[in-house]
């Protein structure tokens, strides 16, 4: 699994920054560096998950790797082939190859489009199949996200579905074409826990069945464990943490990744929880911008080393690997 | 005497759909200094309950039967007047999405300094914004942001906030509505253990609206199930969580994903809520339950006492 001619999806030293509008007088504003250098690799037939806080520039990969924003500088590799600046024919193909699943289903569905056409527009736009073996996919697609049985949704418009249908609907809509890989950002953030466990399990069905490479975008650890084979956690732009996901989370090296653990209400168990304590109370003030992200809130920070330069990702063990001066290996 | 009673409690809203049984003869109790947790999916009533025991249900909403006795005075009885003088006075509460509900042409001091002097006119101005310094130690926001406007604050900021409005007044009994869910990880950590700590000092008793067991379990010593408008398991957290009876308690538990435990042990509940305008007659989690009985789609189950303290609404336990 973890080859270099098996990654499906390659990112390197991928940065995105937005520039700073400024006030309608004054200054131009600052720029905003959204993502920095960030490199990872996708292997095919994994579920890779994103974790991250608000602002780390999560979704930002995710639209990135789509092409629905345009990179500052680095280059996305999708089975070998250059993606960035992709035009015309040579960029539908992409598209027809790579689909995304966003968060909010009651957003994301036309709600003036039945069913059918939703999930056969994809078809359509790229020219698969004739109107009934079009109609016989969208069967088969529907009954596999479990709207079954597939004639009593085709019909139907969003607003008859519950949050859950919604979600399969658009669930059912990025796999129609059989992609090879699929980007999910945040797809239950929305929906009650009894409901996501199945989202979860249809994309995981997904992955089994159709044998789809996707990336989980997420801000909670606990899903990203249930789903996903590998996870890299993400702060501030700068990937801090990468690995097996029952390593990182079982085993997490980076100060950031134990904070993130150590806030999560840990259920079951909250009368012996040991605390790994990494946070600061306060944060620090910090004037320059070389250092390490975390280091204005790092409790084990080391001054002099971790404000003057950042740390890039080392080994740790196997595929394990950290973005931090204080582990041994990284 | 209990400082919270709720007996028998039903509410429903008018719909275009029909009458919208929301809340169906709901009972449970609060001590002085107590937390008791509501858990439950989007649309089970835990937000409705909320509101009822505020008064301040939406127009189109309303209590169909039963009491809630604000210690020892039922405030379904109440006047506006009377109702006026308890609410915030006595208890407050904190709103989900909290962080929009402050005025955003306001100075943050001012509008909590406001919410003093409009609830005790016998406070003077300096007085209450010497409160005013004091709530924002409290919940931890620096005294240099007393003067800001509402959108320099982060969103952490904002609802700490909202959190000292709640306190402005020194209620007895707090209802914190999903006070954390807009929140990042380490954000609501911070916040849930200062909630708590405010707890302990000032004797509050609590009422925590969450769809989060886990946020539930670290909060609360008390914990009551809802599904679809019933109170379907209450009991201390330790029962509850630890041995759980109630089916649909059990399917909670079972589908949602932790950072500690077994990996393979998340299981979906199939299907989808019942519709409320016309629930079902027998048990309203029947369809969806693993091993349901013959009696159970057609008898409406009764509250089985699983331990002392510890009940279940369900024919099977």
């Amino acid at each position: 699994m973890n080859t270099q001619d098996e990654s499906v999806l390659k990112i390197r030293d991928v940065t995105k920054v937005y520039k700073g509008k400024g006030a309608l007088f004054g200054a131009s504003g600052k720029d905003v560096t959204a993502l920095d250098r960030v490199s990872f690799d996708i292997f095919k037939g994994e579920i890779f998950g994103l974790v991250g806080e608000s602002g780390s520039g999560k979704t930002t990969v995710g639209r990135l790797i789509v092409g629905l924003e345009d990179v500052s500088s680095g280059k996305i590799f999708l089975n070998g082939r250059e993606v960035v600046g992709l035009k015309g024919r040579a960029r539908k193909e992409f598209r027809s190859q790579v689909q995304m699943i966003f968060q909010d289903p009651y957003q994301s569905l036309n709600p003036q489009r039945a069913i059918y056409d939703t999930v056969s527009e994809p078809l359509k736009i790229h020219g698969v199949g004739n109107a009934s073996t079009k109609r016989d996919l969208v069967r088969e697609i529907l009954q596999s996200v479990g709207l079954s049985p597939p004639d009593d949704f085709l019909f139907k418009y969003p607003h008859r579905l519950s949050g859950g249908q919604r979600q399969r609907v658009a669930i059912a809509r990025a796999m129609v074409l059989k992609p090879t890989f699929v980007i999910a950002d945040e797809p239950t953030s929305m929906l009650d826990a009894s409901i996501s466990a199945q989202i979860f399990n249809i994309l995981l069905d997904m992955r089994n069945r159709l044998d789809v490479t996707q990336m989980f975008i997420t801000h909670s650890l606990a899903a990203a464990r249930y789903l996903c084979d590998r996870v890299a956690v993400i702060y501030r732009g700068n990937l801090m943490e990468i690995g097996s996901a029952e390593e990182v989370i079982r085993n997490p090296k980076h100060p950031y990744t134990q904070a993130l653990l150590d806030a999560v209400p840990k259920f079951g168990h909250h009368r012996d929880v040991s605390r790994y304590g990494t946070l600061l109370i306060k944060d620090r003030d910090v004037a320059g911008e070389n250092g390490c992200v975390f280091f204005p809130r790092c409790a084990v920070a080391l001054e002099d080393r971790c404000a003057g330069s950042r740390p890039l990702l080392g080994r740790v063990s196997g595929e394990h690997r950290v973005a931090c001066f204080l582990v041994e290996g990284a | 005497m209990a400082l919270l009673e709720v007996d028998n409690l039903s509410i429903g809203y008018n719909t275009k759909k029909g009458y919208l049984k929301a809340v169906e003869k709901v009972s449970f109790d609060l001590e002085a200094g107590a937390s008791l947790g509501f858990v439950g999916e989007s649309g089970c009533g835990k937000t409705t309950i909320g509101m009822a025991l505020m008064g301040l249900l939406p127009p189109n909403g309303s209590v169909k039967e039963g009491r809630i006795l604000f210690e020892g005075k039922n405030t379904l009885e109440m006047t506006d007047e009377e109702l006026r003088k308890i609410r915030w006075r006595e208890m407050a509460m904190i709103f989900q999405a909290a962080m929009n509900a402050l005025n955003p042409v306001q100075r943050v001091g001012n509008q909590i300094a406001e919410a003093i002097l409009v609830h005790d006119p016998s406070v003077e101005k300096d007085q209450a914004m010497d409160q005013v310094e004091n709530l924002f130690r409290l919940v931890g926001i620096p005294l240099d942001r007393l003067r800001d406007y509402p959108h320099q604050y982060s969103g952490g900021m904002k609802q700490r906030a909202v959190i000292a409005m709640a306190l402005a007044c020194r209620p007895k009994l707090i209802i914190a509505d999903e006070p954390t869910t807009a929140l990042d990880v380490i954000v609501q950590d911070q916040i849930l253990g200062e909630i708590k700590e405010l707890q302990k000092e000032f004797d509050l008793s609590i009422i925590f609206i969450s769809h989060d067991i886990s946020i539930v379990a670290h909060m609360c010593d008390h914990i009551g199930v809802m599904y679809a408008g019933q109170l379907v398991e209450c009991g201390p957290r330790e029962g509850v969580f630890e041995s759980p009876a109630h089916p649909y308690t059990k399917a909670l538990l079972s589908s949602f994903p932790t950072v500690t435990g077994k990996r393979s042990d998340l299981i979906p509940i199939p299907g989808e809520t019942p519709n409320l305008v016309v629930p079902p007659h027998g048990c309203r989690f029947c369809d969806r339950c693993s091993g349901p009985e013959a009696s159970c789609s057609t008898e409406p189950p009764q509250w089985v006492e699983i331990a002392p303290g510890h009940r279940a609404l369900c024919c099977r336990c």
